[in-house]
């Protein structure tokens, strides 16, 4: 950093290189002096403004005479309405480019110094992803840093100061990473599982699937309250948190051309009583196939997580013993899986020294079989009735069941069932369920242990207890006091549920619990070194690519000594090298932009590889720093193929939930009552949408046109059946193309946007014109003017619609100032329903009887037609589309905007007067050159270069 | 008298020990007087006033949202408090409830240390955590703000703030890692050092330096207190999955009562709030937001006021609760100044003056219906509470002087 590096020079380099200046206004053209720039400047405010904003006239409040006169004033509303041509109005004289330069460059020159922080903290989503690069691994630990936008737009925004509880938590994911990248104990065995018995959430679920063949026919999964059911393939249990593979074995049946898909869930078995609990939607499987197919995802897991499906298709809607829908033969789950053996994290952290392994190979787990089998020991039982014999109490199934006689004769109590062990294993407890149907009758409601060595001689209980009854079906674990390895185990039922009066027992499912020998076995890493010098070239391999910077071994000290102090206390070279990456990953260097750079290709690469990839640069960008050639057209050349990787979907992403908001998304539930149809599928693939055409928009480098209206989307089955389009089969995403009378196109009519904007509810055009007006067509709304507070709205009257609610900011000046550029965006989206679904009548809720019973029809009635007319600047539309006439007219602004917002996103801050005028001059004249990546690119180009000054 | 400004705490701030030697201290002074906490609670969104106020002046039975609550002997609500300086903050008067900064709509607003962070530096020495502070989702940043202006993130998971409170940990593992950590902070500062002599962004480095040493002194109260066990309460969170919204406030007014109950914490925070999409309470759902905007349209506030009753329940709950524990001569309440207030005045035009304020339990004593002759900072108010907690401030915020305006 002691370097100087000429800067200059370069960024005219840079910015001649990659853009060519149209017609606009160009930066810096006005050779004068300050002064001689303010007089001139002021000459044409008079010329062009202050006929209406003088002091007498005073139009809209403005008196530009007495305001531009003040030494300090705020003029980038001013200049707002200046450079997007807002003013002078239309219908007045407009001022030629080189007047209008004069005035802007005087306003940008005048502005008061309000510079932004010189520096930022990076992200959460930037450490995780970054941090998850530099290790290796993949690992979503985002949720347990606290959210870092505060109040603002943008993630990076510099506002933002980094805090202890910040600092805290990034200690906190850092030792988990690290952790999960080289763990301590080694990695554990990847098994394999093979299953085809469900467990489903509610004992009256089985109408919804029944077995079929070799496995379960899944009809749709709604449940009555409109939440999905659950079906659990429980039979396995990852030992460790990690990536696992599911194959699904599975096939579409029914005649019909649509898909029918299956949502993947990871999450706890749960006895679901008509409540959702809370799920991650893992994937997506599409089946389109009527012939047996294998259906792979790759999916993270946790310990005590199991798999669940729902499966939905609109020709299945509670077909009891139908034929339609999904078949799922069965699921193999494999895993932990990692990419390679040893796996890349050990290589990319000590790649090059020796290191020792045993091999991992996986290990078959057979599921169907108990644990009490797995360890050689078998079941007795007091008595059983016919058909429901003990070794129901051993298939895996809740379904089957173990009974005590009732019939001829009823057995009379003590009912028990002993457990043999005959090899003296450790158990630690039993793991009981009772069955899942029917009416509870024998369910096991007290219950003590006895323990034996020989299987005659009894002790006294060594635990007595209550089980919950009901319709549970969930696993209840009965802990001993202590492990016990007694050869018999008698588990003794001493009250049962009985709904006749009769002594009676049932259980579902009654095994061991023990620790399988291999299970819990872990296979260690061992990198087979103790040298001072292998743990510093290690630490320093790591710092480069983390400060994106050549460090000299000076400055890495502090990080050689926090590592070999541990190296030479605790002996464990891995985890000495752990704490060197902990305190890397926690640092100053790493935590704060712009960090510290050899030279300035250094920094540049890591500026371009944060805002890009919310990373830190590859080897490809090192490489080219180490010689410093990241300039002209080399830089070009990387940021288009960094444009190019796939990790720039991280940035299409992050950039859309934040310019767009599309981060609320998941907050809003659409009423299931106005909105039966919409669902866990559709709400998953609406944002894909919007990501997938950004990302299009980018890599075919199209006009920003685009963003207003296009004649195409990406789409699948399922988003095509919301916006009406026939004949998408599949869920796979695919460019779609619109006919002409479909108003889709652009992001303003994407379910994603429409859906966002609403309440799940009711639409509210003031919300979704603000979202445009601010997002889409930039303009710039000025505060309320301090005098004018709390003007209670008078729309108190009940026969009033909302539109005319609305309307009536029309009638106040103070209101309709700022509402004018508001409230008609909002109208002209009335046609779409809070999901985006084209609508012409307003739905009104209806009331339902007695419990709330899902229906695909909903509970509402049609009310009355919407009206999405409008007018902007005394021009008319009728609807959405001639909005997007109006909008695309002035593409210039939508294009302005939007360099803003990627500015902001890209440097943490708003730009100043100054660098909007740099913007601005980026924006060709002609709509059908001003393109997507060219755009980003400039603004990027420039952001490197301002983030330097 | 000493007057509380974010430059003192700048000074002061970070190295303050927290870790006062409190547990053998607190074991020989057996037989003292319980120690006070104090709680803030904002409902961002308002209260709609005509429920709220009394209809009759001094009389709160006569105000619809309050009659029925059950301590009612032991509230004070004060009509005609208000931050000076919110005039067109709108939303953003939120981040000002606490530390009455003026203009935090301003894109160049820095706001100053929350009054629950300035009662912490005095109150929170002597507990496991110096303070709480809660919200009802991840947005990382509700009520409190730190010295320098930062919003400090609040926890907003129940399952998680138990476990922090109450769940042991591996004590050796534990132990290892708070010396590991301290290591790793020795290497940060040494780097810091070598980067201020080759002269990088002062400022930049010091805003960094400022929260290490706050982390510092955050592992030395840890290693400190993990001589003690936490202590065992039965865990009480409910997991009602039909009314989320509801069963989140319930629960992080559980964790607060268990939090006092225990002396786990004397300071915490509590912000509510739901911007995005609709919440479902006992007879409506909608958009608490949009609802807020009622425009006096009765059948939006009839939706609106059954939200507000569902968390004002849960108040009256946590209220009641406090007060049936019995400790010292009192009861918990009566050692806990409950504040719950709003950053809005009226709900509907989100205006922030006249805000709903009131201060309950503290063993105050009260008069129930306070209405100031004409508007006055909410920041008198709060010097008053830092007085009632020992702390010799000249002044907070925006104050004036302290009114007396809660009579011991």
């Amino acid at each position: 950093m002691n370097q100087m590096y000429c800067q200059k020079n370069l960024l005219i380099a840079n910015v001649l290189l990659l853009g060519v200046f149209s017609g606009a206004f160009c930066i810096e053209a006005n050779p004068a002096t300050p002064l001689e720039l303010k007089e001139a400047a002021l000459e044409q405010f008079e010329n062009h403004c202050f006929d209406c904003h003088d002091g007498d006239a005073k139009k809209g409040g403005l008196d530009l005479v007495s305001l531009l006169g003040k030494g300090d004033f705020d003029g980038s509303l001013i200049f707002e309405h200046l450079i997007t041509a807002k003013m002078p109005p239309k219908n007045k004289r407009q001022p030629a480019l080189k007047e209008k330069q004069l005035m802007l460059d005087w306003l940008a020159q005048c502005q008061a110094e309000n510079a932004p922080q010189p520096y930022r903290r990076i992200s959460r989503h930037e450490f995780v992803h970054s941090v998850n690069d530099l290790l290796g691994v993949k690992l979503d630990l985002t949720g347990g840093i606290p959210e870092d936008r505060g109040t603002h737009d943008f993630d990076s925004d510099r506002r933002v100061l980094l805090t202890r509880q910040m600092l805290t938590s990034y200690f906190l994911a850092a030792d988990e990473m690290l952790e999960f990248a080289l763990p301590a104990k080694g990695f554990v065995q990847e098994r394999i599982w093979v299953t085809n018995k469900i467990k489903d959430s509610h004992n009256s679920y089985n109408i919804y699937t029944r077995e079929y063949k070799e496995g379960i026919l899944f009809s749709w999964t709604r449940a009555n309250n409109g939440n999905s059911y659950s079906f659990f393939y429980d039979n396995f249990d990852p030992p460790v948190k990690g990536w696992y593979e599911l194959t699904f074995e599975a096939m579409k049946l029914g005649a019909f051309k649509e898909d029918v898909s299956i949502e993947v869930f990871g999450g706890k078995y749960y006895f679901a009583d008509d409540r959702p609990q809370p799920q991650r939607l893992l994937d997506v499987i599409s089946l389109g196939n009527r012939e047996m197919k294998s259906h792979t995802v790759r999916v993270f897991l946790h310990p005590g997580e199991n798999v669940s499906v729902h499966c939905y298709s609109k020709h299945n809607f509670r077909k009891k013993n139908g034929n339609q829908g999904a078949y799922i033969k069965q699921l193999k789950v494999r895993g932990p899986v990692l990419d390679q053996w040893p796996p890349s994290s050990y290589q990319n952290i000590f790649g090059g020294l020796p290191m020792k392994m045993p091999p991992r190979e996986a290990i078959n787990t057979s599921v169907s079989q108990t644990k009490l089998k797995a360890i050689g020991g078998k079941v007795s039982v007091s008595s059983f009735q016919k058909g429901m014999e003990k070794g129901k109490m051993q298939d895996g199934s809740n379904r089957t069941f173990w009974h005590t006689r009732f019939k001829p004769t009823l057995a009379k109590p003590p009912h028990y069932v002993i457990l043999e062990n005959p090899n003296g294993n450790t158990i630690n407890g039993l793991s009981y369920s009772t069955w899942s149907g029917g009416n509870g009758n024998g369910q096991v409601k007290a219950y003590s242990i006895h323990l034996s060595d020989d299987g005659k001689s009894w002790g006294a209980p060594i635990v007595e207890g209550a089980l919950e009854i009901g319709g549970w079906t969930s696993e209840q674990p009965i802990l001993f006091p202590k492990p016990t390895a007694s050869h018999f185990i008698r588990f003794m039922v001493t009250d049962a549920l009985t709904l006749d009066g009769r002594s009676l027992a049932s259980i579902g499912k009654l095994d061991v619990m023990t620790v399988l020998p291999g299970e819990g076995s872990t296979l260690p890493v061992l990198v087979s070194s103790e040298s001072v010098d292998d743990l510093k070239k290690v630490i320093r391999r790591f710092a480069q690519k983390a400060f994106s910077s050549n460090l000299t071994d000076e400055e890495l000290a502090p990080y050689y000594q926090v590592s070999l102090n541990a190296l030479k206390e605790q002996g464990d070279f891995v985890a000495a090298t752990k704490l060197g990456l902990k305190a890397i990953i926690c640092s100053h260097r790493f935590l704060m932009a712009p960090g510290e750079h050899k030279n300035r290709s250094y920094g540049i690469a890591a500026d371009l590889a944060r805002i890009l990839w919310l990373s830190v640069p590859d080897k490809e960008l090192m490489a080219l720093s180490a010689t410093d050639k990241l300039n002209g057209n080399t830089l070009e050349a990387q940021i288009n193929r960094m444009l190019q990787d796939k990790k720039n979907k991280r940035m299409i992403h992050s950039f859309c939930n934040q310019w767009l908001d599309l981060r609320s998304f998941d907050k809003i539930s659409p009423s299931l009552k106005l909105y039966p149809l919409y669902n866990g599928l559709l709400n998953h693939f609406l944002p894909l949408e919007t990501e997938a055409y950004l990302n299009h928009l980018v890599q075919e480098n199209l006009p920003l046109g685009h963003l207003i209206d296009s004649d195409f989307s990406f789409l699948n089955q399922r988003l095509a059946q919301h916006y009406g389009i026939p004949g998408i089969y599949g869920q796979n995403m695919r460019k779609v193309s619109f006919k002409q009378e479909v108003p889709r196109g652009g992001l303003l009519t994407m379910g994603s946007v429409l859906k966002v904007t609403a309440d799940g509810f009711d639409t509210s055009p003031i919300r979704r014109g603000a979202w445009i007006s601010k997002n889409i067509a930039g303009n710039t709304l000025s505060p309320p003017p301090e005098e004018v507070k709390a003007i209670e709205p008078e729309h108190g009257r009940e026969a009033a619609t909302l539109r005319e609610q609305i309307e009536e900011h029309k009638n106040n000046p103070t209101c309709y100032a700022c509402h004018k550029s508001i409230d008609p965006y909002g109208f002209a989206l009335e046609n779409f329903d809070a999901t985006g679904q084209r609508r012409t009548n307003y739905r009104v809720k209806l009331p339902h009887r007695g419990t709330f019973q899902y229906r695909p029809q909903g509970y509402f009635k049609l009310a009355g037609e919407v009206d999405a007319a409008g007018e902007i600047d005394k021009d008319k539309f009728e609807d959405v589309v001639g909005l997007k006439k109006i909008l695309l007219s002035e593409h210039k602004k939508v294009a302005y905007n939007f360099a803003k917002k990627f500015f902001e996103y890209a440097n943490g801050y708003k730009p100043n007067l100054k660098q909007r005028l740099h913007l601005h001059a980026m924006i060709p004249d002609n709509a059908e050159e001003c393109r997507m990546k060219d755009l980003i690119v400039k603004v990027l180009a420039y952001s490197l270069e301002g983030d330097r000054e | 008298m000493r007057n509380i400004s974010r430059k003192d705490f700048l000074k002061i701030g970070a190295a303050l020990p927290l870790a006062l030697q409190s547990l053998r201290l607190r074991a020989e002074q057996g037989g003292e007087r319980p120690p006070k906490r104090i709680i803030f609670i904002n409902s961002c969104l308002g209260f709609y006033k005509p429920y709220f106020y009394p209809k009759k002046r001094g009389d709160l039975s006569t105000s619809d949202y309050l009659k029925g609550m059950k301590t009612l002997g032991k509230m004070t609500l004060f009509q005609n408090l208000f931050h000076p300086g919110m005039r067109t903050s709108n939303h953003d008067s939120e981040k000002s409830f606490l530390t009455g900064t003026p203009s935090p709509e301003s894109p160049t607003f820095v706001n100053g240390i929350s009054l629950d962070q300035v009662l912490a530096r005095q109150m929170g020495g002597d507990t496991r955590f110096p303070f709480l502070n809660f919200s009802i989702y991840d947005r990382g940043w509700g009520i409190s703000w730190n010295d320098r202006g930062s919003a400090i993130p609040p926890m907003y998971d129940e399952q998680k703030i138990f476990q922090m409170l109450f769940e042991n940990e591996d004590l050796k593992a534990k132990k290892q890692q708070l010396q590991n950590d301290q290591n790793i902070l020795d290497c940060l500062r040494r780097d810091l050092a070598q980067l201020r002599k080759q002269g990088a962004n002062a400022g930049k480095l010091e805003s960094y330096q400022a929260v290490i040493a706050e982390l510092e002194t955050q592992l030395n109260h840890e290693k400190f207190w993990l001589n003690a066990s936490k202590p065992k309460v039965p865990k009480s969170l409910s997991d009602d999955q039909d009314f989320v919204f509801s069963t989140k406030i319930r629960n992080l007014f559980e964790l607060a009562k268990l939090a006092f109950q225990t002396d786990s914490t004397r300071v915490i925070t509590f912000s509510m709030d739901w911007i995005d999409g609709a919440i479902k309470v006992p007879g409506a759902t909608g958009g608490w937001h949009s609802l807020s905007h009622h425009a006096n349209r009765p059948d939006i506030i009839a939706r609106l006021s059954k939200i507000e009753i569902d968390t004002l329940k849960h108040y009256n709950r946590f209220l009641f609760e406090m007060d049936q524990i019995k400790e010292g001569e009192g009861t918990l309440l009566d050692h806990t100044t409950v504040v719950l207030g709003s950053n809005f005045g009226n709900s509907s035009n989100h205006t922030c003056d006249y805000l709903p304020i009131i201060v309950a339990g503290g063993g105050y004593k009260h008069k129930p219906h306070t209405v100031l002759e004409k508007q006055t900072p909410l920041c008198n108010l709060y010097l008053e509470l830092l007085h009632k907690h020992d702390i010799d401030a000249k002044s907070f915020g925006s104050s004036q002087k302290d009114m007396g305006l809660l009579n011991s």
